[in-house]
């Protein structure tokens, strides 16, 4: 699974964590005004902005360019592995459902092609410090597979050697050997993702993920036991028939189990977009009021068990290196969520996989043979994208502040940018100030940030400074609702 | 990320903010007007696109000109064809004065972004130079500029004090003309910054590692912060020389 934000460190403090744990009371008027449609702002500007005209020559122009910057970031490769084994009902990622294995041999022989051809574009000194193989199911592939895959990056690009890099894996526990764990850390993996989403059996039977907790314990050892660095469980509300009180018995599995990064990322339900969501009937889905009462349910778990709020859906131990980074102030965003590296060139490989190198985002088919065709004609497959311009890259940042720390710091903006803040969002802030009366955000004259209420609807304070969104009321694409 | 540094354009009467000549012609008490009436021909030509040849090697020499806004830079191809960059000329800056000894260009002038000139006929501001002493000294002084500019590759030099020599010259020479002398964007590639400081590209990612890592500078993708000014000169004394 991709997202795609990509944030500097925190400009002047690190977010407030206190202010998580307060009681948030939402009445229902200002529900019913804030449950509406919006981006989820995994990048700014948002995908539906990108467009056909922007193709491989574009990116690669774009890739040359970062090669001439005085200290040319470092890479971050993405990898998308399409296939899975089941459906999971809930699932808005590109995949393709097989149990048929040998699909994967030709599915990499392609993807060593194209990092053949988009490899070259960038300057042998730039390292790659980051591999993310994500899915689908990273482990449809064999041991074997992946070893070979990582041998062909290995080949095209520099990957580091440093002990600091973040080498992950998406893990699918119920495919999963565990005596092949041992052979991705052999790879260089240290990092594991498992999907949990819920224990609880009928949220489970209701998205069609039934996943035991010994499975998924099981291979938390097992990851631990081969010396990897971390563990991360994702965990979803707003999943059909999720109740408080199953969720908080998920809470407490997961806590006691110690994971040292937790995410818990919103259902968004798209069924006309994402084919699978049609098997969810809606009618099985929490109203925004229990939403709501599931999230703050998480954090206030989560807080007491002894994890640090990141930012956004991302929590971490308080030794863990984000945890350390962010009150060294060194913490980033990437695409891949929180690093403690400093950002990267991304480079997505595979179907659907989106890269974001310099001022210029840009994807790849989302349909498998378009993807393939591209590659057997030679051609970097590359089906859209787009070049920010300089008013994007302001709002960009601006907005992935908001969504990673939940404030601006003005003064870092207008130094960063030339700019009066006040002047250049003039529009923003007019759009922001019923959201102040409302007490989902304050603002001084140094800052603007979300209360602890505003901090749940961050994506409605971010669409206030969005002009792609704001410019074009008429062609406006489809969001999932924002609670 | 910030808006390129570009000149106060000028009009009829007021000369440029950057003009390379106004001040002589205003000590001597000469307005824009007057340099009509001398037939000194002075054109704003541009806007040129990044990667156009404002002239090439070999060109017949007409004009000098000088840059109103944008970087453009000079560079010969040696005789195995390999690009050698011999300068960046900034805003106020004269292009072509190498030129004035011989009747066609030696070097390949590039515009590095979008670039503005003000040409002047070079017949026309020598014809000015002998009435005017203060027009003739400027003349001088670019000139001695221009072979200075070379100091900065010759003599044994560490990758660290090149680096930082580069960067106060860059300083000064924005700081001279009215812009920040702590904040800009460095208009040329990396490539371009290896091949006049005679260093291999990564030896100048490293370089500039190196000085943000001792809080000298701040890089962020092309824009620069110098942090500490005064450090940055005592590296590059040896070479600047004050």
């Amino acid at each position: 699974m991709q997202s795609l934000i990509q944030v500097r460190a925190p400009a002047s403090s690190r977010p407030d964590t206190a202010s998580m744990q307060d009681n948030i009371a939402f009445d229902a008027a200002l529900l019913r005004r804030y449950d509406k449609p919006g981006p989820r702002y995994t990048s700014y500007p948002t995908a539906p902005a990108f467009t056909a005209d922007f193709g491989a020559a574009q990116l690669r122009e774009h890739a040359l360019r970062t090669n001439e910057e005085p200290i040319p970031k470092p890479l971050s490769l993405y990898v998308h592995v399409p296939y899975c084994f089941s459906p999971c009902f809930y699932c808005g990622c590109n995949r393709i459902i097989t149990r048929d294995r040998s699909r994967a041999a030709p599915y990499l022989l392609r993807l060593a092609r194209e990092a053949e051809m988009i490899a070259p574009w960038f300057d042998r000194d730039r390292e790659v410090v980051q591999v993310h193989l994500g899915g689908g199911t990273p482990n449809f592939l064999t041991p074997a597979q992946i070893f070979e895959l990582m041998e062909s990056l290995r080949g095209h690009f520099r990957l580091s050697t440093r002990a600091d890099r973040d080498f992950s894996i998406e893990l699918d526990p119920r495919f999963l050997n565990l005596g092949d764990i041992a052979s991705y850390a052999a790879c260089g993996f240290s990092r594991a993702s498992f999907g949990v989403q819920d224990f609880d059996p009928v949220v489970q039977k209701a998205v069609n993920r039934e996943q035991s907790v010994e499975q998924t314990l099981d291979a938390v050892t097992a990851c631990r036991d081969s010396g990897f660095r971390s563990v991360n469980l994702d965990l979803i509300y707003g999943l059909p028939k999720q109740t408080v009180a199953g969720f908080a018995r998920t809470l407490d599995i997961v806590t006691a189990t110690r994971p040292d990064r937790i995410a818990v990322y919103g259902y968004a339900h798209m069924p006309q977009l994402f084919k699978a969501q049609t098997q969810i009937e809606e009618r099985d889905l929490p109203d925004a009021g229990t939403k709501l009462a599931l999230l703050q349910l998480a954090i206030d778990a989560l807080s007491a068990a002894g994890y640090r709020h990141i930012g956004m859906d991302h929590f971490a131990l308080p030794d863990d290196e984000l945890a350390v980074a962010q009150d060294a102030l060194s913490l980033h965003r990437n695409f891949m969520g929180y690093t403690t590296h400093a950002e990267c060139d991304l480079i997505g490989l595979g179907v659907s996989a989106i890269s974001h190198i310099g001022d210029s985002f840009s994807q790849n088919p989302r349909d498998l043979p378009a993807w393939e065709i591209a590659i057997d004609n030679g051609q970097p497959p590359v089906w859209r994208g787009l070049a920010l311009s300089h008013d994007d890259v302001v709002r960009a940042d601006v907005i992935q502040q908001l969504m990673c720390h939940g404030a601006v710091d003005i003064a870092t903006i207008e130094h960063r940018y030339d700019i009066v803040f006040a002047e250049y969002f003039a529009e923003a802030l007019v759009r922001l100030a019923p959201l102040a009366v409302d007490g989902l955000v304050v603002r001084d004259a140094g800052r603007i940030a979300a209360t602890s209420r505003g901090r749940l609807l961050l994506r409605i304070i971010a669409m206030c400074f969005d002009n792609h969104l704001n410019a074009a009321p008429a062609a406006k694409p489809r969001y999932s609702r924002v609670i | 990320m910030r808006t390129v540094p570009i000149a106060d354009d000028g009009d009829a009467l007021k000369f440029c903010s950057t003009c390379a000549f106004s001040s002589a012609c205003l000590d001597q008490g000469y307005d824009k007007s007057r340099l009509g009436e001398l037939h000194v021909l002075v054109e704003h030509v541009g806007p040129f696109a990044e990667g156009t040849h404002l002239f090439r090697e070999g060109d017949p020499f007409e004009a000098i000109a000088a840059v109103r806004a944008g970087t453009v830079k000079t560079y010969v191809n040696d005789s195995e064809g390999r690009e050698q960059v011999l300068g960046f000329f900034l805003p106020g800056e004269v292009i072509g004065l190498n030129a004035i000894s011989r009747n066609t260009y030696p070097c390949n002038a590039v515009a590095l972004d979008s670039v503005s000139l003000c040409r002047f006929s070079f017949p026309g501001i020598a014809a000015l130079a002998a009435r005017m002493p203060g027009v003739q000294q400027q003349l001088f002084k670019l000139l001695s500029q221009d072979i200075g500019k070379a100091a900065l590759l010759a003599g044994n030099y560490t990758a660290d004090e090149r680096m930082a020599a580069f960067l106060v010259s860059l300083s000064r020479r924005y700081a001279a003309r009215g812009f920040s002398p702590t904040r800009f964007r460095l208009t040329m590639t990396r490539t371009d910054i290896a091949n006049y400081l005679r260093l291999a590209s990564e030896s100048v990612s490293r370089g500039f590692r190196r000085l943000q890592d001792m809080g000298l500078v701040a890089v962020d993708r092309r824009e620069i912060e110098l942090r500490d000014l005064p450090k940055l000169e005592a590296l590059a004394s040896s070479i600047l020389r004050g």
